[in-house]
């Protein structure tokens, strides 16, 4: 901190310490220090903190530019009010008041005419907001809150129920690891999961990437597993076949800790790694090699990613894993998958637990779990993507009002035709967000945010570090935060006593009373509080697999205290006991006939190395890094269609095609290609132009199914992300 | 030139990379473009994957690439205005921008794509962040990188040669 406040006295600049709001608009994601320089009044540049134990001292390609971010021609600074008809985009300027008066009328009348439940608020990425819009849908009475399935909760829900907490990777300490379907860059470069990769990749242990393509953490490994996308689980169910085969197991921690092993011993006798070879593409020699590998590799472990997550087997293939790990004595031992007690110490929740009830989870209008299953860790949550479909089809009952606080309905969830319509129809449409977004022009009130440069809340906090966001810049318009909107509205509403009367002060200092600390006594730390982590506790299975569950009924996460090999919760609510395989709607062994007109596989990329999913494309210099959609297609696959390095190509599914540019890609699948999601906005700094929503633009929700009876893993509604396609050269170029 | 003699006299810095230390983030690209306040379109820095090895066996490391102030600098030697020198004492190679009339010849001749040109159209490049107001700091490029693969260090005509050799065989590699 004293060297940046040197280089701001010899720049005649000031600086403040605080929290880096780069990974996604409206509050900040990943928990970055930074020391943000701005000169009267004007936001300049940043740097990274050297105090803060997450990034120290380093920082992202998007945390540099967030002054370009904060000053985007597509930056929101005035509340809107649409006056044309939907779609139309036009609108006029009304203030913060009238705006949140305007919502809180219309959102009274609906819950009295149609009951609380016809309102859903559509969950962001997990923010460091989320909770306050939980807890605005308990106080109205819904439980709409419209999960997007696109991330983290299949896993989570899939190791609670098999081994009771997601035991993440003890990367510093294995001599194997397995990164699969993972991305440990781009998820956070500056992370401590980057760090922990690059010291691994360094001290020689050895790395196998299970995913369909190179990218720089599969660039580095030692093996590379080319996976199929979305058949995660015919591979995970093999390796459980040769692990079980050849009795490659820790007899001692499976008789003792693990529920159901000779059912599961019959069962995947039919998973063996030839069957899967024909599914995955991945050689049977090979799924032997890692299996085994993995096996007898007292110290390994395995990260899994989100890559596995959007197949209608997303759940079953994380439940292979997890039992992958248990047999062979991988969980909570030095080096292998660790489980993990609550900390001491943490923030006060605020989600309002103790008011979720039957007859709340009963009016869930999508659920994302089977209802038996509800409330899952984050509360009661319906699918993002049925909600939309509620609005077209009346089932059960319409949406009539819907909130999107900093998400992008049409580009963050599949079937962005069935979301457009549903926007014309749709009563009451709500946009919060720090700029533009796709589906703005539809909406009746537009709230534009602040970013984090611009408040003063909330804190930050890691299970490592406690800091205050702390203001570097004065809003840009007439504008409050999003913490600050989910309060004046529950004013406005009338639900004042539960939200601190509006005060975003006595908030904070709720959340932190736990913490021993209030927002003003954790200001007197100017790079925030650092704790040293405690010591792991290792092989704490008496405890951890005890553990209650979040259901209502808070029966354990795993009745017998064991593993669940043999799953008897899923068996009673209906579901298969032990995993299984489920082709995705269109593939190359689901769907032989359609090769014939789709020979190769598509999918997209979930992160990337300079976007926050869909958003920030509009930042000049995030956009020079990658200005174009580009598919990744194989060397030979692109030349036997005359495809050359950048040219612009047609991709086309069974359900949409879209019109991007090739980029000759050695490291990928020759019968697969792939494209990084979320593009659609323009950059007006650099005269790029929005793309189409639909059809020749390069949306990738628009080429997958999304039949219900196929596109969805049943227990956990991952969206499928398979299809099948082709791929030829535009004729018209740009 | 008197090669011979100036090399006794030269101290060598440079931004040196380690390619085992890259994970690809491009912070470097941006910190060096923000702390710069460069235009669109000019870049001191990039990071490039290089492939290597062919389907299924492939593998890929990173690049991060900006003037390596070369022991010999081919821009230097073809500017027809001589406005491109390399500094005694440290081995930086300078633009005077008072000189440059934009003819780009520079660019032609330099094997690892360093010169840009902006508006103005005067070759501009890195310049190791000397006489920036970073109060002693490093360059932003190399304060940002999480693994350190990027160092400020002064090394030998040798070791500078030798890390050219490397960066024009890894280019070549790419195609």
């Amino acid at each position: 901190y004293e060297q940046a406040i040197k280089v701001a006295e010899v720049r005649g600049e000031e600086v403040v310490p605080t929290v880096c709001g780069m990974c996604g608009p409206g509050g900040p994601g990943g928990g970055c220090g930074i020391y943000a320089f701005s000169k009267n009044g004007k936001f300049l540049r940043v740097a990274g903190m050297d105090e803060c134990p997450n990034n120290r001292g380093a920082l992202c390609a998007k945390a540099h530019t967030a002054p370009q971010w904060v000053y985007s021609r597509d930056r929101l600074t005035h509340p809107l009010r649409r006056i044309g008809r939907k779609g139309e985009g036009k609108f006029e300027k009304i203030s913060w008041d009238e705006a949140i008066a305007h919502i809180a009328e219309v959102l009274l009348g609906q819950k009295r005419e149609y009951g609380p439940e016809s309102l859903a608020i559509l969950s962001p990425a997990k923010r460091s907001y989320s909770e306050y819009l939980q807890r605005f849908a308990v106080v109205h009475g819904t439980p709409n809150y419209g999960h997007s399935g696109i991330c983290v909760l299949q896993r989570v829900f899939a190791f609670m129920y098999t081994v009771a907490d997601w035991p993440l990777p003890d990367t510093a300490n294995s001599d194997l690891i397995i990164y699969w379907g993972r991305q440990p860059i781009y998820s956070g470069p500056v992370s401590s999961a980057a760090r922990a990769f690059l010291e691994a990749t360094q001290r020689g242990a050895h790395i196998i990437a299970i995913k369909p393509s190179v990218e720089p953490d599969a660039g580095m490994a030692d093996t590379w597993v080319p996976v199929r996308p979305g058949t995660d689980a015919a591979l995970a169910l093999a390796m459980l076949h040769v692990v079980l085969k050849e009795d490659l197991i820790d007899h001692d921690f499976v008789a003792r800790w693990c529920y159901g092993f000779e059912s599961l011993k019959a069962h995947v006798r039919q998973y063996s790694p030839e069957w899967a070879q024909i599914i995955t593409g991945v050689p049977a020699t090979q799924i032997k090699g890692v299996a085994r590998a993995y096996a007898t590799c007292p110290r390994a472990a395995i990260d899994v990613g989100n890559g596995l997550e959007h197949a209608p087997s997303a759940g079953d293939a994380v439940r292979a894993i997890a039992m992958l790990m248990a047999v062979t004595g991988h969980l909570d031992r030095p080096g292998t998958n660790l489980l993990k007690l609550p900390p001491p110490k943490a923030p006060g929740d605020i989600t309002l637990k103790h008011r979720f009830t039957r007859e709340l989870v009963d009016k869930l209008v999508a659920p994302e779990f089977p209802k038996y299953f509800q409330p899952f860790l984050e509360g009661p949550t319906s699918a993002y993507y049925r909600i939309w479909e509620s609005v077209l089809t009346q089932t059960p009952y319409p949406v009539r009002g819907i909130i999107a606080p900093g998400t992008q309905p049409l580009a963050s969830t599949r079937g962005t035709r069935n979301v457009l319509a549903a926007l014309e129809r749709l009563d009451f449409f709500v946009v919060l967000d720090v700029a533009r977004t796709p589906e703005i022009p539809w909406a009746d009130i537009v709230m534009p945010v602040a970013t984090g440069y611009e408040t003063d809340h909330p804190f930050q906090y890691g299970p490592n570090w406690l800091m205050s966001t702390n203001r570097v810049i004065n809003p840009l318009g007439p504008y409050k935060s999003m913490f600050e909107f989910f309060l004046d509205l529950g004013k406005a509403m009338d639900y004042g006593d539960d939200f601190w009367q509006g005060d975003i002060t006595a908030c904070m200092d709720e959340q932190l009373a736990p913490l021993g600390v209030d927002m003003a006594g954790l200001r007197q730390h100017p790079v925030g509080l650092a704790f040293s982590s405690a010591r792991h506790e290792y092989e704490k299975f008496d405890r951890v697999f005890q553990r209650p569950s979040t259901r209502l009924d808070k029966g354990p996460f795993l009745p017998q205290g064991k593993v669940a090999l043999y799953n008897t919760t899923f068996e009673q609510a209906g579901y298969p006991p032990m995993p299984e395989w489920r082709e995705p709607p269109e593939g190359i062994t689901a769907t032989p006939d359609l090769t014939r007109t789709y020979p190769l596989i598509f999918s997209d990329y979930h992160t990337s190395k300079n976007f926050s999913a869909s958003w920030q494309r509009n930042v000049p210099f995030l956009r020079e890094l990658e200005p174009d959609p580009m598919l990744h297609i194989h060397p030979d696959t692109a030349g036997t269609r005359d495809i050359k390095d950048g040219d612009w190509i047609k991709v086309t599914s069974p359900h949409g095609w879209l019109r991007v540019r090739a980029q000759l890609y050695p490291g990928i699948r020759p019968d697969t290609v792939m494209l990084l999601h979320g593009w659609w906005q323009g950059c007006e700094e650099l005269k790029m132009a929005d793309y189409p929503l639909t059809d020749g633009g390069a949306n990738v929700n628009i080429m997958y199914s999304v039949d219900p009876e196929k596109a969805y893993d049943p227990m956990v509604t991952a969206m499928t992300s398979q299809t099948l396609v082709e791929v030829e050269k535009c004729r018209r170029t740009k | 030139m008197q090669e011979d003699e100036m090399n006794d006299l030269t101290r060598e810095y440079m931004i040196k990379f380690y390619p085992e230390r890259c994970i690809q983030c491009h912070g470097c690209e941006t910190a060096c473009k923000m702390w710069r306040g460069l235009p669109y379109g000019v870049q001191y820095r990039r990071v490039i994957n290089l492939w290597e090895g062919s389907y299924p066996g492939v593998k890929s490391h990173g690049l991060s690439l900006s003037c390596l102030h070369c022991s010999d600098p081919a821009c230097a030697e073809v500017c027809p205005v001589e406005a491109i020198l390399k500094q005694a004492e440290d081995g930086r190679v300078r633009v005077d921008t008072t000189l440059c009339i934009g003819c780009r010849a520079c660019a032609e001749a330099c094997p690892f794509g360093v010169p840009q040109f902006g508006e103005d159209q005067v070759m501009q490049k890195c310049d190791l962040c000397v006489g920036q107001a970073l109060a002693g700091t490093d360059p932003p490029c190399v304060a940002t990188c999480p693994g350190r693969a990027l160092v400020l260090e002064e090394v030998t005509l040798e070791e500078k040669k030798a890390y050219e050799t490397f960066v024009a065989k890894a280019l070549k590699g790419n195609g």
